[in-house]
């Protein structure tokens, strides 16, 4: 398992490195008198990239990262509650425009909570939209910041 | 110095304006109420106000943010000493020995030195500013491109390098952070990079998304994957605030030596707070009196080592604004975010600050000395009331800071792809935080990355294309050689047993 992401993330390094490469080498530009144009710090870049991915390749294959010691072996995630918190923070990005902040902020709130355990909903509920009420009050007609409102000012 | 004593007359001036100190209080409350709050640190509070405040006034809205970055140094140790789980790595020896005297009925005495000495180090941090900082900027104007590129340079290793386990995966950061930085058009040419063609990509990707994303979205994931209930530590009771006189004796040259050792180390790029607090810990360990008191050898814990560190950890606070605004060189992931929010003021933080934005630089560094004030007052005889955040239960906690951070990234351009866009890097932010991978170089590098392009490409202009430059100019040498040499700490203190792990 340890392994599997290990790899997996050095293959993630090295494939950032190859589409790195792959756009500098595309790049067009006068060198001018530094001798160097906009494609040379790209290319640095994606070869920087590509050493430590292999060096991270290296470290995987052969014994794991190194100075690493999986303090969490044993233990197990909790990913419906990880379920909870991305569904809010998704639903959210769905609903803002369509619902308003108020109403999007506070399903957030309450799904967050329900994540980490909290059973009273209803409760969340209310503490989430206590929160979120003043908080859009003061962004909105205070700090002049544009947030999507379900009608009028208020909401 | 006359003309430093007047300038900073005149920055008073600017601090005192009540719309001003009304910014300052509320960024030394924020601040504070971040220090406490376990979760959240100051680089991603600054980053979650930014977009918040775009249409406050700059000089309003950098000495709030200056004073959250400020509070956040105070806040600190009172989780430390209440719970024994310090809130960022460079409150670890406040935890250490604070703990130990809270469970001994001593925990009022302990956030009292603490406060005291984050008063006191952090009022001469600002004295030091003061004075080293315009003499620092008048060095800095001599610096041409390729002196600013070969210290940018020193600022990366030291930051990828100096913290956390494995110098790789420090190193791995600081790639990832310099290819996001490339996106969006080079500074020199104006050529659209890595845009995929999508327009928004354009002005490049936002920070704000990736420090948010980074630190509140990749937190709340982590914790709820590995931690949902959490131990839940037991709290140690708050007692009288009133320090006896023997502890005043301990405390003083505590305090002093902890802002000698780190005012310097925050004026160079060396990572944050956690290294000096640990030297004025081992520091105050040797020469007190009484070693038998400290938590290491079982004693009921000793004034002294919570003195030193804590006013070490806010005179590094100081010191990091020596380089951030005379080189504009960010020595932490809070100190680079603070450069990116000067940056979006159009304040370019450098040697010219201090001649084209010189009432603001002097209104922001009179609001320091105002701030700590205010952060006295605020931390000691209000202690109780922050105490009282800690019983914050975590679903609730959790939900707050992320229905914040979707308000600072929604807030920026109004984008809901943003707010996928922020749960795509929260994802990986705990894929980093699950394998070590240290954030700040990400942020460092992202921010820092396009700056130090252009510094690379115009020096080379100047000098025709001559590599050897930045050799070739001593000052520019010797940042090059103390680049190589910095490579070499994390080595010789993994060697002596040193671990470091990052800070923000």
């Amino acid at each position: 398992m340890q392994k599997r992401w290990q790899i997996g993330i050095a293959v993630f390094v090295l494939m950032l490195a190859t589409v790195f490469a792959v756009g500098a080498s595309q790049l067009q530009s006068d060198p001018g008198y530094a001798g160097i144009g906009a494609a040379f710090v790209p290319g640095v870049v994606s070869i920087f990239l590509g050493i430590v991915g292999a060096l991270l390749m290296w470290q995987a294959l052969t014994g794991g990262f190194r100075n690493f010691t999986d303090e969490l072996i044993g233990v197990a995630a909790d990913n419906r509650g990880a379920l909870w918190v991305t569904s809010g923070i998704l639903l959210m990005a769905a609903l803002i425009t369509k619902i308003g902040f108020v109403l999007a902020a506070t399903l957030l709130f309450t799904c967050v909570a329900r994540g980490f355990g909290s059973k009273t909903w209803l409760r969340d509920v209310i503490t989430g939209a206590l929160v979120v009420f003043p908080v859009f009050w003061l962004f909105t007609l205070v700090l002049d910041v544009n947030l999507p409102r379900l009608f009028g000012d208020w909401l | 110095m006359i003309d430093t004593w007047n300038l900073l007359l005149g920055g008073f001036g600017t601090a005192l304006q009540p719309m001003n100190l009304m910014w300052a209080f509320v960024g030394c409350a924020l601040g504070t109420a971040i220090g406490v709050l376990p979760g959240i640190g100051p680089a991603l509070t600054v980053a979650m106000l930014l977009p918040v405040t775009a249409k406050v006034d700059p000089a309003g809205a950098l000495i709030m943010l200056c004073g959250i970055y400020y509070g956040a140094a105070y806040g600190g140790s009172t989780t430390s000493i209440l719970m024994n789980t310090p809130g960022e790595s460079s409150s670890i020896m406040t935890a250490l020995e604070g703990n130990a005297m809270a469970k001994n009925g001593r925990a009022g005495p302990a956030l009292a030195t603490s406060a005291i000495g984050s008063f006191i180090a952090g009022t001469i941090g600002v004295v030091l500013l003061t004075l080293f900082a315009p003499l620092v900027a008048d060095l800095a104007l001599k610096f041409g491109p390729a002196e600013f590129f070969s210290l940018m340079v020193l600022a990366f290793v030291t930051v990828s390098s100096v913290l956390g386990a494995s110098m790789l995966r420090g190193m791995v950061s600081l790639a990832m952070g310099l290819a996001i930085g490339l996106v969006g058009m080079d500074s020199i040419a104006g050529i659209p990079r890595y845009t995929a063609g999508v327009p928004e990509l354009i002005d490049g990707i936002e920070f704000v998304l990736v420090a948010v994303g980074l630190f509140a979205v990749g937190e709340a994931l982590y914790m709820v994957l590995y931690d949902p209930k959490g131990a839940d530590a037991p709290r140690n009771t708050l007692t009288s605030v009133m320090m006896t006189k023997e502890d005043w004796k301990r405390s003083w040259p505590a305090w002093l030596r902890g802002t000698a050792i780190g005012f310097p180390f925050g004026s160079v790029p060396a990572g944050g707070a956690e290294i000096p607090t640990f030297l004025s810990y081992s520091a105050e360990r040797k020469l007190s009196k009484y070693p038998k008191e400290f938590s290491g050898e079982g004693g009921k814990g000793a004034i002294e080592g919570v003195a030193g560190p804590e006013a070490a950890n806010n005179a590094t606070a100081a010191g990091a604004l020596v380089p951030l605004l005379t080189l504009g060189i960010p020595t932490s992931a809070t100190a680079a975010i603070l450069i990116a929010a000067f940056q979006n003021y159009n304040i370019q933080p450098g040697p010219l600050l201090f001649q084209t934005s010189g009432p603001l630089v002097w209104g922001l560094i009179a609001s320091l000395y105002v701030g700590n004030v205010m952060l006295l007052v605020l931390n000691l005889p209000l202690v109780g009331m922050w105490a009282r955040l800690l019983t914050i239960p975590k679903p609730q906690l959790y939900a707050g800071i992320l229905v914040f951070a979707s308000i600072g990234v929604y807030g920026m351009r109004q984008s809901a792809f943003d707010l996928v866009l922020m749960y795509v890097i929260g994802v990986i932010g705990v894929i980093m935080r699950r394998f070590d991978f240290p954030v700040a170089p990400v942020i460092v590098g992202m921010i820092l990355g396009p700056m130090s392009e252009k510094q690379l490409r115009n020096a080379l202009s100047i000098a025709q294309g001559d590599w050897l430059i930045f050799f070739k100019q001593p000052i520019a040498c010797t940042f090059m050689v103390a680049t190589i040499a910095v490579m070499f700490v994390p080595i010789i203190l993994r060697k002596r047993g040193i671990r470091l792990s990052e800070d923000d």
